[in-house]
């Protein structure tokens, strides 16, 4: 009896706790929701984004003459609580704008709930071409799935490859949309795809699918999928004695991707969104001297870059509306031109996708190293 | 009280609810509108797989698949035609099933009735398992319906998924759709079906021997448990306007073995207490997530997940307490009712043979 006399003393606690426990806040402030994974499956990369967009509170932290607060959700990798916690900022925290998340499907979840309510979203690295397609209220800070395929293409292409193997991790939407855009560009080109093959996210063993493109003989493999997984690919690939190289997307650009490729990783190839040689503009110098102070020694990920942009595009979304309302800073998130970001000069095209470059890097003695910058058409 | 007036109090309290459901829709914010509506679609998958693991007595953990069939029967056949080849951008959809739209209401049933389907053909070899083998072997199938769905790019746009479902946050609309399945499931229970069911899960062997035929009572528990899952997961699907195939991963399988473990295996009411308690549950403890400050210091620990490690505790502490679950293999009647409105403090006390 005792026992359930503490037990009931602790549940109502808890909902007094809940009950009670509001913000208070006097001063009057502008309120910027934010909404990540910060637990479940991608938390890892959540947690990158949160660091950029605190950092970019911390540079930029008045607009208007007020205070920009934000207000972070916890959305658990979860597209039911990914639209829950939408709404809960739009109606509860009274946002005027949104800045999120990792993970497309995440971001779809969110996106008829900004739409009906007309409150503007940026996104920070949710690719899929979908998330802004037919939405006026979501935008983003990153390139889609379609650009970084092509990107590639043009570089092989440049390379002088004719023929070209494809290895998709099917279940992941990000690698079969730049596996998609990129073979589209490539037969475009006059290249040759010879072979398109699949594996799921979690396969271990890919000795079956590197035989069969081993047979095929291609002058390269363009293999964009998760880091974890492409790793071991290309080790296995070393095993097999195959000697062409391997390209990919931004995922690869990890410290993982080195660690468990190893030597078998040297010389691979990948198309991102963040190089520190092509950091040019002034916000970007910014960005690096306050992340160097606070994260000491660790090298910045583009992820955190893109968030750190993508809480620029709403900062100066907000300045040059002039008010707080959220449909006046949705038309000038989608008017501004040329915003000097972290990640290059910023134009947003119709669909609400930015128009920008892409920078290539490649492995050299266990490091990702700059080669190359592509402009945009 | 006798039957009739028990139908009675019943029927008064469902239109009671939907009173309250309608003014859910227009009276809450659509914050809490959605929380309700997701509490009341889990509140259906839960009493789905209450069917097959609390009244049957068979472990299945497939009910993330069977709900994976419903939400795509309604992603891909609810968007509207037009914005098709949007959503199909990389793979043009199969010109079979590019030209036919159906309402939600035709879609959520024919989800149902394919869930149940697959259902009847995976359980002619499975359900000759039991106890872990079944569940390893539904969960599997589970994992297989997920990646035929992935691989299948010209019918389902693989792991592309699809947007531009019309969205349902209509909480009339899901109200009813609960309350159905909520009847339908009592009224199966307390048949002579749900009698059997009940005897398969307690003894096997002597249920044979008292002439159940095994086989067809736990084939049919599978049945319509996929079918309501099929259901809840086009709703699912409709609530969120957007399916993706790692939407139906084998961990949403486990919320809603939560859902059932905390409400009490063998409840309806239970799973619907359940459904409640996790979904609004979470909800609620986001508070937990927000930075706190007392007299101008921020508490570290306030910060974002800090509401999983409450919630993680509390039900350790409630699986502790409430060794069945919180309502047992009880379940709400109105004589209890009445007897708790009359003196909660003793009905608590005569209650203890619950935990």
């Amino acid at each position: 009896m005792k026992a359930k006399k503490i037990l009931t003393a602790l549940l109502a606690s808890v909902c007094v706790f809940g009950a009670t426990a509001t913000m208070a806040s006097a001063e009057e402030v502008i309120k910027v929701g934010v909404f990540l994974p910060l637990t479940g499956d991608n938390a890892a990369g959540g947690e990158l984004e949160l660091r950029g967009i605190k950092l970019a509170n911390e540079n930029h932290s008045t607009v208007l003459g007020k205070k920009i607060q934000l207000v972070v959700q916890d959305n658990k990798s979860d597209k039911a609580e990914a639209a829950n916690v939408v709404a809960r900022l739009i109606e509860k925290d009274k946002v005027c704008a949104i800045v999120g998340t990792y993970g497309s499907s995440l971001a779809m979840a969110a996106g008829n709930i900004v739409k009906e309510n007309k409150i503007p979203a940026v996104g920070t690295s949710c690719t899929n071409p979908q998330v802004t397609a037919g939405n006026d209220y979501y935008f983003r800070a990153c390139f889609i799935d379609p650009f970084q395929g092509t990107v590639m293409a043009n570089y092989m292409k440049k390379l002088g490859y004719k023929k070209v193997a494809v290895i998709q991790e099917v279940s992941n939407d990000y690698s079969v949309g730049l596996a998609k855009f990129f073979m589209d560009a490539y037969k475009k080109m006059g290249g040759q795809i010879v072979d398109v093959a699949n594996y799921q996210t979690g396969d271990k063993d890919f000795t079956a699918i590197l035989t069969n493109v081993k047979a095929k003989n291609p002058d390269a493999i363009y293999a964009p999928g998760n880091f974890t997984e492409s790793a071991m690919m290309i080790d296995q690939a070393r095993q097999l004695g195959l000697k062409i190289n391997f390209y990919g997307g931004d995922t690869w650009e990890t410290n993982d991707f080195l660690e468990v490729g190893g030597d078998a990783v040297e010389g691979a190839v990948l198309t991102t969104a963040f190089g520190r040689e092509m950091a040019t503009t002034k916000e970007a110098k910014i960005f690096l001297d306050s992340f160097e102070k606070q994260f000491k020694g660790e090298e910045p990920s583009a992820l955190t870059a893109l968030a750190y942009d993508a809480y620029m595009l709403v900062y100066y979304g907000i300045e040059k509306a002039g008010s707080t309302n959220s449909v006046a800073i949705r038309n000038a998130i989608a008017a501004n031109k040329n915003l000097p970001l972290v990640t290059g000069k910023t134009t947003l095209d119709v669909n609400g996708d930015p128009v920008k470059g892409a920078v290539i890097k490649t492995v050299k003695n266990g490091k990702f190293v700059y080669v190359d910058f592509v402009q945009p058409k | 009280m006798d039957k009739k007036k028990n139908i009675i109090f019943t029927t008064v309290a469902l239109i009671v609810l939907f009173g309250a459901a309608c003014a859910a829709q227009f009276g809450l914010d659509a914050y809490l509108r959605r929380v309700a509506n997701l509490c009341m679609i889990y509140a259906i998958i839960g009493l789905s797989l209450q069917i097959v693991n609390g009244f049957c007595g068979q472990f299945s953990l497939g009910q993330a698949g069977f709900m994976a069939i419903g939400a795509y029967v309604v992603g891909v056949f609810t968007v509207p035609v037009e914005l098709r080849e949007k959503v199909f951008y990389a793979v043009p959809m199969n010109p079979l099933i590019a030209d036919i739209q159906m309402p939600v209401w035709l879609a959520l049933i024919v989800g149902g009735l394919l869930a149940a389907l697959v259902a009847f053909l995976i359980g002619f070899p499975v359900l000759r398992l039991h106890g872990d083998y079944l569940a390893i072997a539904t969960l599997g199938f589970s994992e297989i319906i997920r990646i035929v769905i992935t691989n299948a790019q010209s019918f389902t746009n693989g792991a592309l998924g699809i947007k531009d479902i019309p969205p349902l946050n209509d909480a009339r609309y899901i109200f009813v759709v609960c309350a159905i399945t909520y009847i339908f499931v009592t009224a199966l229970i307390n048949s002579s079906y749900g009698r059997a069911f009940k005897a398969i899960r307690e003894d096997e062997i002597a249920a044979e021997a008292m002439g159940i035929d095994l086989f067809k009572h736990k084939c049919m528990a599978f049945m319509f448990s996929a079918f309501f899952a099929g259901v809840g997961g086009g709703l699912y699907g409709a609530l969120l306007g957007t399916v993706d195939p790692k939407n139906f991963l084998f961990t949403l399988t486990y919320n809603f073995v939560l859902i059932i473990v905390l409400g009490g295996m063998g409840s309806i009411t239970g799973s619907m207490l359940g459904a409640i308690l996790v979904t609004g549950g979470l909800e609620f403890l986001r508070v937990f997530d927000e930075p706190l400050e007392v007299f101008g210091m921020a508490i570290p620990l306030f910060r974002p997940g800090f509401r999983m490690v409450i919630f993680s505790i509390l039900l350790m502490v409630c699986v502790l307490f409430w060794r069945k679950g919180i309502m047992g293999t009880e379940e709400f009647t109105w004589e209890k009712f009445k007897k708790f409105v009359k003196n909660p403090v003793g009905y608590w006390k005569g209650d203890e043979h619950h935990g």
